[in-house]
């Protein structure tokens, strides 16, 4: 479905940096703004709200590096994002292709028989399960585009849902990957990842959580950088994201570089649901990608093609969303609050790209 | 037809008159201090090249632009439309070059379209249409679809939406481009009629012949100036060439002159040497069908030899464009083979074809042939970025360096090989889509469709002197071109294609002109 | 199995396609002009959530019904706003108004509510139609339905005689077709693209206010649950024609009832499949069944002149 395709941004080569940092900032300080008024019309104080935020935000070391570990699985998101954007196809399908990365990480991680293995094989491969587990429910959508033109906005959406429902059903069917019932109030979840599936901490202390997903992240990031800007494999996405037609005739296969893109980008989504299983969670639950997915989509929009500023996005939201936690728990601010915030966020920078671009012109 | 002075002419107050008036589109100026008027009663011609700014005067008098600078006066009263709706309220209407016709919807619903309110009467429509017909010689069916009529059928529903609204003043933007020899008479006969009957008729052409059938007045555009006005046309055709042109006729490449209408020196025969009868390129019964197999090239068969310039004709539409894509392997046939020497190419990627020494010229370079959002450099490499790659990194400086030399050895005129492929004008976007196809290492065949359309003279005689110079160094070329004139200068052999079929084949002899416009029309030879 | 479970099945088929089946009209003309709404699921819970609230506090619920209906229209308004005057991607700013309302809608029900309570909320009335529902044995469990139904499929009736036959939706159509051609015939191709965007705010409210107040008589929070991206799916799937989305919302409702009846039938099938159900189809739909080519040709595309 041809037609239902996006004009791509016009591609500048070299981004003048003030609108386009500008406006994200502009946009998030209106949207905290509105926040801040709305906190107060349901009657909590704000400095109270503000302190309670800032407290699950920065408050401890726990507290810092859970919303790291947070932002690394939204950055994953936002960088696949863009990735894919780069080819003008747009990846909705961040919150399904992370549960279906949890899925396989725990899967492989509690009956896969990689306990046992040497050289940290035994989180390795529940995280190279989980990659491609998400590069598979990518490359359905990517499939599906190049063979009947499905507009991949609403298949990986689907998609989407189909994976979330898929989690559910795993985690409330005994045979899949519930833990054994023992009594009727045996909660739907699996059973706790054994301590060498794990992923390990960079400090190994478990007052500051912070795991190998960062360092893994940060070399991600680099690599998607460097690969958008620098080989003729970034080129090649630019060119059939800015005309499919003229890069086929070109010699550039539209099939597979759509694929690729998709792939990618659910591969990425997959390597987050891992991170978070393995590193933080370590029993898979039902709804534990709720909001992941959107929040990555948002960081990766924010950015506007910019791995940087897929990085500065995420590590905003993952504060926001500990601090939004922590705002519930002891100043009884809804976490709906935060995404409100978010929702203003996209839709003022939606609104704002005509002005951007004529801003950019001058 | 020789135009005679128009009996129903008057010098009587103009019915629509331009002051000093001057459009820029950001740093690019369109149109400077132009100044004409229109006689009710009149057939007023805007001669000049493609780029002159002769659409955008158009679009100006029709209110899809506001003038920069100047005035312009309708019916004695200042003139300044705020849309089409607001032209179009006030008796202009405007034929323009690229139809805006709802492709699903009957004619009656096209015609419909924007002037009722409320229930629709179709029946009354039909009827009204009917009339027209007869007034007009206007034949159509009122209940076609409109994705089922030839676009000449095409054209005839333009003209009868504006008709029906008996306008005062009657624009036609480069109507004769798409036609047969036989409609653009039957469309310069219409125009005679509605002059007749006390309208004025504005004819936006580049082609001499029609000024010479019936223009009364001619206005001169060229860079956006008018540079020659003429109230007796046929005796100074000569000196409105020169204007339009800026030259003279003698110097003027034999296609470029073509293409205006000038009886085309055939040109100095090439080498024949270099033409062997060795066969390069050979189309056996290729077969297309389109996604809902209605038949749009009916076994196909051609062959062009090695220094041959064979021309397809035929207006648009008639299986051209599926030709240059099967051909370009970005279609597959549904019957028929496609051979290069001995090398088979039917249903090869574009990239084999590429290898295989086939370039291809598309006829809609912003669809098929180019990125505009590139860089000129990457569009001159598109397809050969590989060799400016080592270990998956693209070696940009390399790629620009190679384009300057690219840019110099066909004069495509940018600012740097670095620049927005888009910021290039339609001639050097030509020319670099040219250079890219023609430079292929072993190019063997060269198929070109609609190389010149939007091209200014200059640009024409370019991109036509690059096509002779491969021809002798043994190229096929195959050129498919819906412009008669320009392929019987340029082209050895000419056939015509129709409804997807050849109708048949001549030598490119200007004697045959007759002969070939009944091919195109469909009667087979 | 009997006809009274036929029947029950066939009841509960239409009752849970009809949300559907009333935004997806909506959205099909909307996409008909040109125009993608991604928020229609957006539009959806405003209503539901405003018709519930409208409902409770004044305990009318044809006051809730309006107020669901006007409070859905700055919505549509908005996405009108960001889709064809700011020229907006349309599927960003869908999206992001879907993720608004839905923070907006639970922070907003949390407030007057509380976390759990599930509030009594006086609901639509049901009727029966005279003829049909008397039809022994199947009558009043297929045709007793929720009087909006009705009320809906008259709208539907009445938008595919307008589509047909009027002035109005020959521009529409040719909107989304060749909106060039609508704009050199002098009508404004914004204006009715904005009509059209606001129509599929109208036809979502009142399958949002039939969710709370019609259905189940209360919100729940997120309860659209992704019906109004499914609507746009159906939308493609029946090509956008009426007859055509009609039928494949209805095999939407049907899917969905199956949660229901296969258990009664003493099929045990795992309830995360079933609820899935649906969600697959659609994807079957959008990827096997519509060609490429059907698509209103600038579905999407915001117009430049």
């Amino acid at each position: 479905m041809t037609a239902l395709e996006q004009p791509s941004q016009p591609a500048i080569r070299r981004f003048p940096i003030r609108p386009a940092l500008l406006v994200p900032v502009a946009a998030v300080g209106f949207a905290a703004l509105v926040g801040l008024a709305l906190i107060a019309s349901i009657g909590v104080s704000v400095p109270d709200a503000i302190a309670a935020f800032v407290d699950g935000t920065i408050g401890s070391p726990y507290a810092v590096a859970a919303s790291i570990n947070r932002s690394v699985a939204f950055a994953l998101v936002g960088f696949g994002f863009v990735l894919a954007n780069r080819a003008n196809l747009t990846n909705v399908g961040g919150e399904g292709q992370i549960a279906v990365g949890g899925i396989a990480a725990t899967a492989v991680a509690l009956y896969g028989h990689v306990s046992a293995l040497p050289l940290g094989l035994a989180f390795i491969l529940p995280m190279l399960a989980a990659v491609a587990a998400g590069a598979a429910w990518g490359a359905i959508a990517a499939v599906m585009r190049v063979k009947a033109g499905t507009n991949e906005v609403i298949s990986t959406l689907l998609l989407s849902f189909i994976g979330v429902w898929l989690l559910y059903w795993c985690v409330q069917s005994p045979l899949l990957l519930r833990k054994p019932m023992t009594s009727s109030a045996t909660l739907p979840e699996s059973l706790e990842i054994s301590d060498e599936t794990k992923l390990p901490l960079l400090t190994g202390d478990y007052s500051f959580p912070l795991h190998i997903g960062l360092p893994l992240t940060i070399v991600i990031a680099v690599v998607v950088a460097v690969l958008l800007s620098k080989t003729e494999l970034g080129l090649r996405l630019r060119a059939v994201g800015l005309n499919p037609v003229a890069a086929n005739r070109a010699g550039m296969s539209y099939a597979r570089t759509v694929i690729f893109a998709l792939a990618s980008a659910g591969a990425l989504g997959g390597l987050a649901g891992a991170l978070m299983l393995l590193g933080e969670q370590y029993t898979l639950k039902d709804g534990f990608s709720s909001g992941y997915g959107f929040d990555g989509l948002v960081a990766g929009l924010l950015a506007r093609g910019s791995v940087t500023g897929v990085a500065a996005a995420a590590l905003l939201f993952g504060f926001m969303r500990s601090g939004g936690i922590n705002m519930e728990m002891v100043a009884a601010v809804p976490t709906a609050l935060v995404v409100v915030i978010q929702g203003l966020i996209v839709i003022t920078l939606a609104g704002a790209t005509l002005f951007i671009e004529k801003w950019e012109r001058k | 037809m020789d135009s005679t002075s128009n009996p129903t002419a008057t010098s009587a107050e103009p019915l629509l008159s331009l002051q000093a008036i001057t459009k820029r589109f950001g740093s690019f100026t369109a149109l400077s201090d132009v100044s004409l008027d229109i006689r009710p009663g009149e057939i007023h011609c805007i001669l000049g090249e493609n780029g002159a700014g002769k659409s955008t005067l158009c679009n100006l008098i029709f209110g899809v632009h506001r003038p920069d600078g100047g005035a312009m006066r309708y019916r004695g009263a200042p003139f300044h439309p705020a849309g089409p709706a607001d032209a179009l309220a006030q008796g202009i209407a405007m034929v323009h070059q690229h139809f805006s016709l709802v492709s699903d919807m009957t004619v009656v619903d096209n015609v419909l379209l924007g002037r009722e309110r409320g229930i629709l009467k179709r029946h009354d429509c039909a009827e009204q249409l009917e009339k027209l017909a007869v007034e007009y010689g206007l034949p159509l069916d009122p209940y076609a679809k409109i994705e089922d009529l030839s676009v000449g059928e095409r054209q005839r529903v333009e003209i009868v939406k504006c008709l029906i609204r008996s306008p005062s003043l009657f624009v036609l933007d480069e109507p004769t481009a798409v036609l047969l020899p036989d409609e653009i008479t039957a469309l310069l006969d219409v125009c005679r009629r509605v002059a007749s009957s006390g309208r004025a008729v504005v004819l936006v052409t580049h082609k001499l012949a029609e000024i010479k059938k019936i223009a009364d007045r001619v206005t001169v555009l060229r860079g956006g100036r008018v540079v020659a006005t003429s109230s007796t046309p046929a005796a100074d055709i000569d000196a409105l060439v020169r204007a339009m042109i800026q030259g003279n006729v003698d110097t003027l490449d034999s296609s470029a002159a073509s293409m205006i209408g000038l009886k085309p020196e055939k040109a100095a025969r090439r080498d024949r040497e270099a033409r062997t009868r060795s066969e390069a390129l050979q189309i056996d019964g290729l077969t297309v069908r389109d996604y809902q197999g209605a038949m749009r090239l009916d076994n196909f068969t051609l062959t062009v030899d090695r220094g041959e310039i064979v021309g397809v004709a035929g207006v648009e539409g008639n299986g051209q464009s599926e030709l240059t894509a099967v051909l370009a392997g970005m279609m597959t046939p549904a019957g028929g083979h496609v051979y290069l020497g001995d090398l088979e190419l039917t249903n090869s990627s574009p990239k084999q074809i590429t290898a295989a020494g086939v370039g291809i010229v598309p006829e809609d370079r912003h669809a098929v042939g180019c990125i505009t959002g590139m860089s000129l450099a990457e569009n001159i490499y598109l397809n050969r970025l590989d060799e400016f790659t080592r270990y998956g990194f693209l070696r940009r400086g390399e790629l620009e360096n190679e384009a300057a030399a690219m840019m110099e050895r066909f004069d495509v005129r940018a600012r740097g090989p670095g620049v927005l492929f888009s910021s290039l004008s339609g001639g050097n976007q030509q020319k670099a889509v040219l250079a890219r196809e023609i430079t292929l290492p072993n190019l063997t065949c060269l198929v070109a469709a609609q190389p010149t359309r939007g091209l200014d003279v200059g640009a024409v005689a370019a991109v036509y002197g690059h096509i002779r110079a491969a021809c002798e160094r043994g190229i096929a070329i195959l050129l498919v071109s819906s412009e008669l004139d320009e392929l019987l200068s340029v082209a050895d052999r000419i056939v015509v294609l129709y409804r997807g079929r050849i109708m048949g084949s001549c030598a490119a002899d200007p004697a045959q002109r007759e002969a070939i416009g009944a091919m195109m029309a469909g009667q087979a030879q | 199995m009997t006809w009274e479970l036929f029947a029950v099945f066939l009841g509960s088929s239409i009752r849970l396609a009809t949300p559907l089946l009333l935004a997806g009209i909506g959205e099909m003309v909307s996409e008909r002009a040109g125009v993608l709404n991604m928020s229609i699921e957006g539009m959806m819970l405003t209503s539901a959530f405003a018709a519930a609230v409208g409902s409770w506090a004044t305990g009318d619920p044809l006051l809730g019904l309006l107020i669901g209906i006007i409070a859905a229209q700055p919505v549509a308004l908005l996405q009108a706003v960001l889709s064809n005057t700011l020229r907006a991607n349309q599927i960003v700013s869908g999206i992001g108004i879907n993720i608004l309302v839905l923070g907006a809608t639970t922070l907003a029900y949390r407030e007057i509510f509380g976390a759990r309570s599930r509030a009594e909320i006086p609901g639509l009335a049901k009727i029966k139609p005279p003829l049909l529902g008397d039809i022994p044995v199947i009558g009043p469990a297929v045709f007793e339905q929720v009087w909006l139904l009705y009320f809906g499929i008259a709208l539907i009736v009445i938008t595919a005689l307008v589509l047909r036959y009027t002035s109005i939706g020959i521009a529409i159509h040719a909107a989304g077709a060749e909106p060039k051609a609508v704009d050199k015939s002098g009508l404004s191709v914004t204006r009715i693209r904005y009509g059209c965007v606001l129509f599929a705010g109208f036809m979502a409210s009142l399958s949002g206010a039939f969710l709370s107040i019609g259905d189940i008589h209360t919100f729940t929070e997120g309860m659209t649950r992704g019906a109004g991206y499914l609507a746009i799916a159906y939308v493609i799937f029946g090509k956008w024609r009426i007859g055509g989305t009609t039928l494949a919302c209805l095999l939407f409702g049907a899917a969905t009832a199956l949660q229901f009846q296969l258990p009664a039938l003493g099929i045990a099938i795992p309830n995360a499949l079933l609820i899935m159900l649906p969600y697959l189809l659609a994807l079957l739909a959008v990827g096997g069944l519509v060609g490429r080519q059907m698509a209103p040709a600038t579905l999407g595309e915001p117009y430049r002149r």
